[in-house]
């Protein structure tokens, strides 16, 4: 995990406008950016198509409850 | 004045915004500076001529259109060096297209970007530190039950509850419950020291739990994805919240004193992650918190010992989750332990009352209707609860989530106004907890087809009209009308906070928004979407009322009706517990079942001595 996403407290949302034909389409593609992104963890929050595309709302979980959470053994938080 | 006065110029380096501008000079005047203020749509030559020729002491300028920014502000630096200014003068630039990072690059002796106020403004002229006024950190902790006397309105209706009140008493004088034998064994526990009697009486606890709770006791183990926390974490955790004192300077929620108190609700499973949501909450404004327990935890008799953390949604309650828990809140925060549904409900009350909780929930007809638990058993184990929440001072809330079963409002008011009656005569401070939720009933009776402001003023009004008593709308308020979308889910919320600040509510319940995503762990920052949302609500409304339509009269006046003719039923059936299982007060053709959890466990009370 890299230095900045052990900061995150749980979770990274990316919120963004996919091109697509329709949401079967926008849920792989969501799927797809995060594992490129490097989330091994993630999830659609929300989707909805309409017209040239797909609103999302993807999530990566960095810790879940009862992981060990890095932030909270960082001296400097 | 206790500053030098300050001969300051003012000009707007843009065609045509100055506002900002406009403001901070009415300030600066107030606070008896000096200033004059140019047009919009000088060049630099000209302010700098300006300053030159009125001798000022000190330049702000303003921008508010971004394009070309770097290159103008630039210039004019370069200008005010060139005519000798920059030396003798100070200069601020702010505006929508300023960034302090632009302005310290630039050579500006500061920069205010989006959002400062004009005390900052004011502060920098007078060349002193900007010291944010922070009404969060003189938060008070409040009292919802103080303005109300509990008398009521409507006699018929007081009536009919204290006949079914008494009954109940009456019903559950000589009976008791493994619930409350435990929570009878676990007070002796937390107050004795010797080791031997520690021991004999974890036995006898144990004896009254259910095997996966007893593993514990007997064998030290702990259900699947459940785990105690460890000596290194709980360390990490107090180096935290000590360092976190220091940062916390919470926001403030209400803009006008009749805002009322906003509770979010937390249960990640994990009380450090607990702690983590509510310290970001508090931070942002929230001023109450409520633990959600996991629903596993209410079916089984019995609770664990010991920091126990698990994968699952709702944190799992003991002595010990629940004492970090409280220390790290804020001391002006409210805290709210729920023991309304469940097989723990009396030992729930007792170790929120014993840890220092402020506010706890119980409700017998929804518990035992919608929550799965016996409804004998948590008569009984409820008028224990109450007993305890009176003892330690705790009001306690007493929620209608029948409703979201299926259950008529009335009728769950009904149930509702029962145990505030039972809680009155027992000494306790009962809270009124209606829905604000799009529930089934009004799905297909259709009442809020236009819109979700009358149906939810309605039923705000039949209990105003029924008894003087406090109200706090849950929960979370806007239930069932959120979606997955933040901004959807977040104006929903506020939407509905905003409503119920209107009506004058007491407190709210806001969700994150996350509500109605059901994928995994609520997080951190949608948490602060809704807070945002609500405070921005209270902002734009102010003092302004929503006024609902003549329908909420309407539908107010016959949620009063079914809940006389609701309680004129149990009376006649001349047993509440009989009442509950008939159906009377929520039946299975609407949703609502007799739930199963714990029957047949109601003893005599000789039966545990």
């Amino acid at each position: 995990m890299s230095k900045a996403l052990e900061k995150v407290m749980d979770a990274v949302d990316i919120e963004t406008f996919l091109i697509c034909d329709n949401e079967e389409e926008g849920k792989k593609i969501s799927l797809q950016m995060m594992k490129e992104l490097g989330f091994k963890d993630a999830s659609i929050v929300f989707i909805q198509h309409s017209g040239p595309g797909a609103r999302v709302r993807v999530r990566g979980y960095v810790y879940k409850p009862g992981d060990r959470y890095n932030w909270l053994f960082e001296k400097n938080n | 004045m206790g500053f030098q006065k300050k001969k300051v110029l003012l000009a707007p380096l843009d065609p045509v915004h100055d506002i900002g501008l406009k403001m901070i000079k009415r300030g600066l005047d107030q606070a008896g500076h000096e200033t004059i203020l140019l047009p919009p749509d000088y060049s630099p030559e000209e302010i700098i001529k300006a300053a030159m020729d009125h001798n000022v002491d000190v330049i702000l300028i303003s921008r508010t259109l971004g394009y070309r920014v770097a290159e103008i502000l630039g210039s004019f630096i370069d200008l005010a060096e060139a005519s000798g200014l920059r030396e003798k003068v100070k200069i601020g630039i702010g505006g929508m297209a300023i960034r302090p990072e632009l302005a310290a690059e630039l050579g500006f002796d500061a920069g205010f970007g989006p959002g400062t106020t004009v005390e900052e403004a004011v502060a920098f002229v007078e060349g002193r530190e900007y010291v944010k006024e922070s009404k969060g950190k003189n938060k008070i902790k409040k009292d919802m039950t103080e303005k109300y006397d509990y008398t009521f309105k409507n006699k018929t209706i007081e009536k009919l509850l204290s006949t079914i009140a008494d009954g109940i008493i009456e019903y559950v004088k000589d009976k008791t419950t493994p619930g409350i034998e435990r929570a009878k064994i676990r007070e002796k526990m937390l107050e004795i020291n010797d080791e031997a009697e520690l021991l004999q009486l974890k036995k006898e606890y144990a004896n009254l739990c259910d095997d996966i709770v007893k593993a514990y006791y007997t064998k030290g183990t702990l259900k699947e994805k459940t785990r105690q926390l460890s000596r290194e974490e709980l360390e990490a955790l107090t180096t935290y919240l000590e360092r976190l004192k220091n940062k916390m300077n919470p926001e403030y929620l209400q803009y006008t004193e009749t805002n009322p108190i906003v509770f979010i609700q937390y249960g990640t499973g994990c009380p450090f992650m607990d702690i983590a949501h509510i310290k970001t909450c508090e931070a942002w404004g929230a001023d109450g918190v409520v633990h959600f327990d996991p629903s596993w935890g209410a079916r089984t008799e019995g609770f664990y010992e010991g920091y126990i953390t698990h994968e699952e949604d709702g944190s799992i309650i003991t002595y010990e989750n629940l004492k970090i828990i409280k220390e790290a809140l804020m001391p002006s925060s409210l805290w709210q332990v729920r023991a309304h549904r469940g097989l723990n409900t009396p030992e729930t009350v007792l170790l929120a009352g014993k840890v220092g909780a402020d506010l706890t929930k119980i409700n017998i007809a929804y518990g035992s209707l919608g929550g799965g638990t016996d409804p004998e058993r948590l008569t009984v184990d409820a008028v224990a609860a109450i007993k305890y929440a009176a003892r330690f001072g705790m009001p306690f809330d007493v929620v209608t989530n029948e409703e979201l079963c299926g259950v008529p409002a009335y009728k769950a008011f009904a149930g509702m106004l029962i145990v505030t009656m039972l809680g009155l005569k027992l000494g306790a401070r009962p809270i009124l907890q209606p829905l604000f939720c799009y529930s089934p009933e009004v799905m297909i009776g259709g009442q809020m087809s236009d819109n979700y402001v009358d149906f939810n003023a309605a039923k705000v009004m039949a209990l105003r009209s029924i008894l003087n008593a406090p109200i706090w709308c849950g929960a979370p308020i806007g239930f069932l009308t959120q979606t997955e979308d933040r901004v959807q889910s977040s104006l929903s919320t506020a939407l509905h906070a905003s409503l119920a600040s209107s009506l004058g509510v007491d407190g709210i319940s806001i969700a994150s928004a996350d509500e109605a995503y059901s994928g995994g762990p609520i997080s951190a920052a949608a948490r602060i979407d809704t807070l945002r949302a609500t405070q921005a609500a209270f902002r734009f409304f102010g003092h302004t009322q929503i006024v609902p339509t003549k329908n909420s009269e309407v539908w107010a006046s016959q949620i009063v009706e079914g809940i006389e003719k609701t309680l004129e039923a149990v009376v006649k059936n001349g047993n509440f517990v009989d009442a509950l299982y008939k159906g009377l007060l929520g039946s299975r053709e609407e949703g609502a079942y007799p739930g199963r959890a714990g029957r047949g466990t109601v003893k005599a009370y000789t039966f545990w001595g």
